[in-house]
C-alpha cells in the first residue's frame, strides 16, 4: 500500500535574487513498511527533501501525498495536527527536551493527543523496551549516552504509530557500535510495527542496512535501486 | 539559574512593594489616629460663625436642648464640652500665637489621649490642684517659647556614660561641662562644632534627651479678647508638656481648665463654644454627621474629614497611590520577564522547533510560555509576600524606629516609630495583579516562539 506519494516537487530558494534548485523534480513513492536510505553529497538535497516530506517546509511546486491527502490543501494548523497523527521525526541532534524523563519525552506525543494514561504507560514502556532502555525509562537525557538518547528520540518518533518516521542523519553523532545497535533497533520495530522508515544519510553502514537507496545529486533523484 | 533569578527579582520586587505599602499603611493609620484620639476626635459641633471669626460670644446656645439631641442618636461614643479661643503665648524670651482650649479634663479622658502623652518629668494633666491657672503645652511650643533649656553639666555626663557612650565623645562633651542653652538651635550649632558629623548624627539625639531640661511650674503669660472684646492677660503656670507626633499641633495647641479660661473671658463656668463628638464606628462618621447637622440645623456640624481635608484626602487618595506604586513596580518587573522569556524562547529554539516539528500547536506552545512565565511571576511573587507578611508581622507590634528623622516626621504630624500594616485583602489583588503581570509580560517572547520555523529551529546548532 502506498504511504507517500512525491510528483515533480521542486524546492526553489532565493527566487528573487540567485535562484538555488534545493528540490529539482523529485518523483517518488514510498509503500508502506519500506526501509529506505536517501543518500548523496552535501547539499544534494537530502535534508530539503526530508523537510518537504514531512511538512515542516512548503515545496515551491509539485505535489506531496500522505496516505491520500496532499499536505499542500492544509491550513498552517492542520497541517501540525497531520504532522502528529501520521509522520515520526528522528534528528540528528536528538533533540529530546532535557528536563523530561525517557518515558515522559516518548508519552509527550501521546498526551497531546490525549492518548489515555493506560495507553500512554503500555506503549511507552513498550517501545522503551523494543529499543533496549526498559531500565532507563526514569533517566533524563543528560543521564543518557548518545546512542540511547537516539534510541529514545526512535521510541518518540514510533510513539503515536506514525504512518512512516523520517530520519535525517539519525546515526551521524554516534560511534559505530552505537550505530550499529541503532540500525539493527530501526530494522526490528520497521518489521515488527509495519512502519516505513525513511533516512537521509552519509553512513555506509545505514546504506548496507536499507532495503532501498535512493541518491540525490543537485536536488534531482540519479538512481534509486530497491534490494530484493 | 535563570528561573531562580527571575524568582529572586520577582520577590523582591513584591517585598518592597507590599512592604512599602505596609509602611504608608502604618504611617497614615497612625496619623489618622492620632489626629481622631488626640487632636479632633470625629465629629465638632460649633456655631455657625464660630469657625470663622473665633467670637468669644459664639457660645452654643440652650446646650441641654443640643446635648439630648446628641445623645439621642446611636453609636455616639463620648462627648465633650470645650472653649475655644484664639491668642498669644509669652514669655521673656519669645511670643507666639496659639489657640487656647478649655476642657475639663475628667470628660476629656474619656474621648481623648493626651494624658497619656506627657512627658514623663515634666508634670502632669491638671492633676494637681493649684492656686494659680494651669497650662499644659506641646513640648515644641516650649521650645519654641524658650521653657526648654539645655544644660551640660556632670550629672548629664555621668548619665551619658552609663548609657555606654564612647569615651572619646564624653571627653568632648567633658569641655562642655557648665556650659547651659537658651534654646535647641544654640545647643544644636554647638554639638555640629564639637562633634564629628557621624558622632553627631549618632549621638546627637541621646545627648540632647539627657541635656534637656524643664523646671515645673515655669509660667508664661496668655492674651486673648474676652467676650466683650477686651484685651486679656493672664499667667499661667505650666502643669506638664505634652508630647505628640504632630509638630504642629504641638507649637499651636495650648490646654487649660475650662472653669479657668471661662472666668477669664467672662463666660459662665457651663458655657462651651464647642462639642466634640467621639462615635464607635467609624465608617458611620459621614451619616451620623449628617444626621447631627439635621437634627441641630442652628448649628456647624462637621466631620473629621471637613475639618481636616488634607488627612482625608491623603485616606481617599491613598488606595488610588497604592495603584500606581503597584503598577510601577509590576511594570519594572514585566520588562525582567519580558527579557527572561526572550533568553528562554532564545535558549529552547531548537526545543520549540522541535515541538512544532512534532506536532504542538502554536496554542500549546504559546500556552507553555505564557503558564511558565505566570508560573515563574506567581512563584517570585508569593515567596515575597511571604516574606513581607513575616517581617510585617515581627514589626507590626515593635515598629520600626527612624528617630534619627525623628524632627522630619513629626513636622508632617508623623510618628518617628511605624507600625507597618496590611489587609489580608491586599494580597489577594497582588497575587491577581502577579498573574496579569506573568501573562502580559508572556505575550512577546510567546509571539517570537510562535514565529520560529521549525526547520530554521532545528538546523540551529
Amino acid at each position: 500500500m502506498k504511504v507517500l506519494d512525491i510528483k515533480d516537487v521542486y524546492k526553489i530558494y532565493n527566487e528573487s535574487e540567485i535562484q538555488v534548485n534545493a528540490i529539482n523534480g523529485v518523483t517518488l513513492d514510498f509503500q508502506e513498511a519500506e526501509f529506505a536510505a536517501i543518500v548523496g553529497p552535501s547539499g544534494s538535497g537530502k535534508t530539503t527533501l526530508l523537510n518537504l516530506i514531512g511538512g515542516l517546509d512548503n515545496p515551491t511546486s509539485g505535489e506531496i501525498i500522505i496516505d491520500g491527502t496532499n499536505l499542500a490543501t492544509l491550513k498552517s494548523s492542520e497541517l501540525i495536527d497531520f504532522r502528529m497523527r501520521n509522520i515520526g521525526f528522528v534528528f540528528q541532534a536528538y533533540n529530546l527536551i532535557p528536563v523530561l524523563t525517557a518515558k515522559e519525552n516518548v508519552e509527550f506525543i501521546m498526551s497531546l493527543q490525549k492518548w489515555s494514561r493506560q495507553e500512554r504507560d503500555a506503549r511507552t514502556y513498550e517501545l522503551l523496551k523494543a529499543v533496549g532502555l526498559g531500565d532507563r525509562v526514569n533517566s533524563r537525557p543528560s543521564r543518557l549516552s548518545g546512542g540511547q538518547q537516539q534510541r529514545v528520540a526512535v521510541a518518540r518518533a514510533l510513539a503515536s504509530r506514525p504512518k512512516f518516521v523520517l530520519a535525517d542523519e539519525p546515526t551521524a553523532n554516534l560511534d559505530s557500535r552505537s550505530a550499529a545497535t541503532l540500525l539493527e533497533i530501526m530494522e526490528k520495530l520497521n518489521h515488527e510495527e509495519k512502519i516505513t522508515f525513511i533516512f537521509s544519510t552519509h553512513d555506509a553502514r545505514v546504506v548496507k542496512m536499507a532495503h532501498r537507496v535512493i541518491t540525490l545529486e543537485d536536488g534531482k533523484v540519479v538512481s534509486d535501486d530497491k534490494k530484493e | 539559574m535563570r528561573s531562580l533569578v527571575v524568582i529572586t527579582s520577582v520577590t523582591i520586587g513584591i517585598f518592597a512593594g507590599v512592604f512599602s505599602v505596609a509602611l504608608m499603611n502604618g504611617m497614615i493609620a497612625q496619623r489618622v489616629n492620632d489626629a481622631l484620639n488626640e487632636e479632633i476626635s470625629d465629629i465638632q459641633i460649633t456655631g455657625k460663625k464660630f469657625r470663622i471669626n473665633n467670637d468669644p460670644q459664639l457660645v452654643i446656645n440652650n446646650p441641654s436642648r443640643v446635648l439630648s439631641a446628641i445623645r439621642s442618636v446611636p453609636v455616639i461614643g463620648g462627648i465633650v464640652k470645650r472653649t475655644t479661643i484664639t491668642g498669644m503665648a509669652n514669655t521673656a524670651l519669645k511670643s507666639t500665637g496659639v489657640q487656647i482650649i478649655g476642657i475639663n479634663t475628667e470628660e476629656e479622658k474619656k474621648i481623648f489621649t493626651l494624658f497619656k502623652k506627657i512627658i514623663p518629668g515634666s508634670g502632669d494633666y491638671f492633676e494637681k490642684d493649684s492656686k494659680f491657672n494651669l497650662s499644659l503645652i506641646g513640648e515644641d511650643l516650649a521650645k519654641d517659647l524658650g521653657i526648654i533649656r539645655y544644660i551640660i553639666d556632670s550629672s548629664t555626663i555621668n548619665n551619658l556614660r552609663e548609657k555606654r557612650l564612647p569615651v572619646p565623645v564624653v571627653n568632648k562633651l567633658n569641655t562642655l561641662t557648665g556650659e547651659r542653652f537658651l534654646n535647641e538651635k544654640q545647643f544644636v550649632k554647638k554639638m555640629n562644632s564639637v562633634f564629628s558629623a557621624r558622632e553627631a548624627k549618632k549621638y546627637g539625639r541621646i545627648i540632647k534627651k539627657e541635656a534637656w531640661t524643664f523646671r515645673q511650674g515655669t509660667r508664661m503669660t496668655l492674651t486673648f479678647l474676652d467676650k466683650d472684646n477686651n484685651q486679656v492677660g493672664a499667667m499661667f503656670r505650666i502643669a506638664g508638656l505634652y508630647d505628640v507626633s504632630n509638630s504642629i499641633f504641638e507649637k499651636s495647641t495650648v490646654f487649660v481648665k475650662s472653669t479657668d479660661l471661662n472666668h477669664l473671658i467672662g463666660l459662665t463656668d457651663s458655657s462651651f463654644h464647642e462639642i466634640v463628638v467621639k462615635i464607635n464606628n467609624l465608617d458611620q462618621t459621614e451619616s451620623i454627621t449628617n444626621m447631627l447637622a439635621e437634627k441641630l440645623p442652628d448649628l456647624e456640624v462637621l466631620s473629621w474629614k471637613k475639618l481636616q481635608p488634607d488627612l482625608a484626602m491623603m485616606t481617599d487618595m491613598v488606595q488610588q497611590f497604592y495603584l500606581i506604586f503597584g503598577i510601577i513596580i509590576l511594570a519594572a518587573l514585566a520588562f525582567g520577564i519580558v527579557n527572561t522569556m526572550l533568553m528562554v524562547v532564545l535558549e529552547r529554539t531548537r526545543e520549540l522547533g522541535m515541538l512544532t516539528a512534532i506536532g504542538m500547536n502554536k496554542k500549546k506552545v504559546f500556552s507553555m510560555i505564557m503558564l511558565e512565565s505566570v508560573f515563574l511571576s506567581l512563584i517570585g511573587g508569593i515567596i515575597g509576600m511571604i516574606i513581607s507578611y513575616l517581617v510585617i508581622r515581627l514589626t507590626e507590634h515593635t515598629g520600626i524606629n527612624l528617630s534619627q528623622y525623628a524632627e522630619g516626621f513629626e513636622a508632617l504630624g508623623y510618628s518617628a516609630n511605624i507600625f507597618p500594616q496590611i489587609t489580608a485583602g491586599f494580597f489577594g489583588i497582588v497575587t491577581i495583579l502577579i498573574i496579569i503581570t506573568g501573562i502580559l509580560s508572556s505575550v512577546y517572547p510567546a509571539m517570537k516562539a510562535l514565529k520560529l520555523n521549525p526547520v530554521e529551529a532545528i538546523r540551529n546548532e
